[in-house]
């Protein structure tokens, strides 16, 4: 039916842009604000770590910029996503959407958010040392796939969220733990060899790796973090799928 | 085939005596079991083996006491709910006037918010950015299109959600008490435009405490008590029927 899947499209394509638009109303900086945020923490990690602790890790200012745009991307991304279900009950109970694209229009408008960040960070890159190549060609494939991995689990837990409000706590304590447990500080190398392979299953440190050897090591992704990228987007969206999908018939009543 | 066929529909509501929001409550809730006592909640019919038939280019309006299951049922021919048995089948694309602005954002502009409130309703688009104008205009608010909605006054903003409400292009239109807004003159304006559907063969669902208004517009009434059909048939003898019933509860009470 051409008819309703138009009809889909335009409400995923308004609100997205209308997530778009709330999350920057009423601040005088905007946008600013979404580059403000990873510039403050690059300052202060820079000092912390390379005048305090010394790491060697060349251009380290660039390199921790990548790691926190990448990051910060996941966590607004699924924090959002987790409450999307939940700040939108008329979406639900009012009229009927399929409800996936609630979700769907979320995820695609931070996006959007992050591609922007990227590409109004470029110039601050290349200021910082970082010479782009043709490599960078590959960064819509990797926001593409980080967007996917978002989406996926933004159905889940949104779904879960409706049934157990619980989640919004025990997903921001995971974010806390995932930060430390992603390369963004620190290079992948500190972790103990015994506990590589266990480590490099994470999604979020297979991204910013591959962003990085775009980046700054001008070189394709590994395939290892490939692997970890392509299997993680699959496991998320079908997971989010199947959970949504069995939790969605009862939302009208639950919420 | 009828436009709206309605087959056995039943729907019943579980209600917690505790309601279990969190895991813990889960967690406690399943203890509880162990030491005897059980989960409990108060099972509700809200509607029980409701049957009825609508042809095409018939209205029907649902009438009933408070809490006889008339939201519920139109909820249900809307899709946002699913019956616990029973079938329904419409045949034509409907539109859900069950609350008015959904997806209205306070720190959008009018402009903004009538585009995001028409998509969701089915509008395309590029049909309603060519639109607005004619909508603000029969809302009575062209001069603030670019004020933000949070700075109009309540009267004015359901005056917007209705004329963009009554833009979409639907078979059936499902309306809850929706009417009951603005002044006379736009509640005028409102049902001239129902008249203008009805005389092109639209449907209207129409659920109301208004015998007079049910009367005009609709050719079929569906009588609801507590979740059960107490009549179906032509308007003039079903809203007899209520009123009967009415006058006999309150001179009992007089006695």
């Amino acid at each position: 039916m051409p008819e309703t899947v138009r009809h889909y499209l335009d409400v995923i394509a308004v609100l997205a842009q209308k997530d778009f638009k709330l999350r920057y109303r009423n601040s005088v900086l905007g946008f600013l604000w979404s580059l403000l945020n990873p510039l403050a923490y690059m300052v202060i990690l820079t000092l912390v770590f390379s005048f305090l602790l010394r790491v060697g890790i060349p251009n380290f200012p660039a390199w921790l910029l990548v790691g926190l745009l990448v990051w910060r991307f996941f966590d607004v991304g699924t924090t959002q996503g987790l409450m999307v279900i939940v700040s939108n009950p008329a979406l639900v109970t009012k009229v009927y959407l399929p409800r996936h694209i609630i979700v769907l229009s979320n995820s695609a408008a931070n996006l959007l958010g992050a591609s922007l960040e990227f590409v109004a960070l470029l110039p601050l890159l290349v200021l910082l040392g970082v010479n782009l190549t043709a490599y960078v060609l590959i960064l819509p494939v990797i926001l593409i796939s980080e967007f996917l991995i978002i989406f996926g689990l933004s159905l889940s837990l949104s779904a879960l969220n409706v049934r157990y409000r619980d989640f919004y706590q025990l997903w921001e304590i995971a974010l806390q733990l995932g930060f430390f447990l992603s390369p963004i500080f620190y290079d992948v190398s500190l972790i103990p060899e015994r506990f590589r392979s266990l480590y490099s299953l994470n999604p979020v440190a297979a991204l910013i790796e591959s962003t990085r050897s775009m980046f700054l090591g001008h070189e394709l992704p590994s395939l290892s973090t490939t692997v970890v990228v392509t299997a993680s987007v699959a496991i998320c969206l079908v997971t989010g799928l199947f959970v949504f999908r069995r939790l969605e018939a009862r939302f009208a009543e639950e919420l | 085939m009828p436009v709206i066929s309605v087959e056995d529909v039943s729907k019943r509501f579980k209600i917690p005596h505790v309601r279990r929001a969190t895991i813990l409550d889960h967690l406690a809730g399943v203890l509880s079991v162990l030491d005897g006592r059980t989960y409990t909640y108060e099972e509700f019919w809200a509607l029980r083996e409701v049957s009825f038939k609508l042809e095409h280019g018939e209205s029907l309006g649902i009438i009933g006491p408070n809490g006889s299951g008339k939201s519920t049922l139109l909820k249900l021919i809307a899709h946002v709910m699913r019956p616990d048995s029973g079938r329904i089948k419409v045949d034509g694309s409907t539109a859900a006037v069950l609350e008015l602005g959904i997806g209205f954002h306070d720190d959008l502009t009018v402009k903004e918010n009538a585009v995001v409130y028409g998509v969701i309703m089915g509008l395309p688009r590029s049909e309603m950015r060519k639109r607005t104008d004619s909508i603000l205009d029969f809302a009575g608010l062209t001069r603030f299109q670019d004020a933000k909605l949070k700075s109009l006054s309540s009267g004015m903003v359901v005056r917007l959600a209705f004329s963009i409400a009554i833009q979409t292009e639907a078979d059936i239109f499902l309306v809850d008490e929706a009417l009951a807004v603005g002044d006379m003159e736009f509640r005028q304006k409102c049902l001239d435009k129902f008249r203008e559907f009805e005389n092109i063969g639209k449907s209207i669902v129409l659920v109301s405490h208004s015998m007079d208004l049910v009367k005009s517009f609709c050719e079929k009434t569906l009588y609801l008590v507590n979740g059960e059909p107490r009549a179906f048939g032509p308007s003039a003898e079903v809203t007899r029927r209520y009123i009967d019933d009415m006058s006999g509860l309150v001179s009992i009470k007089q006695s």
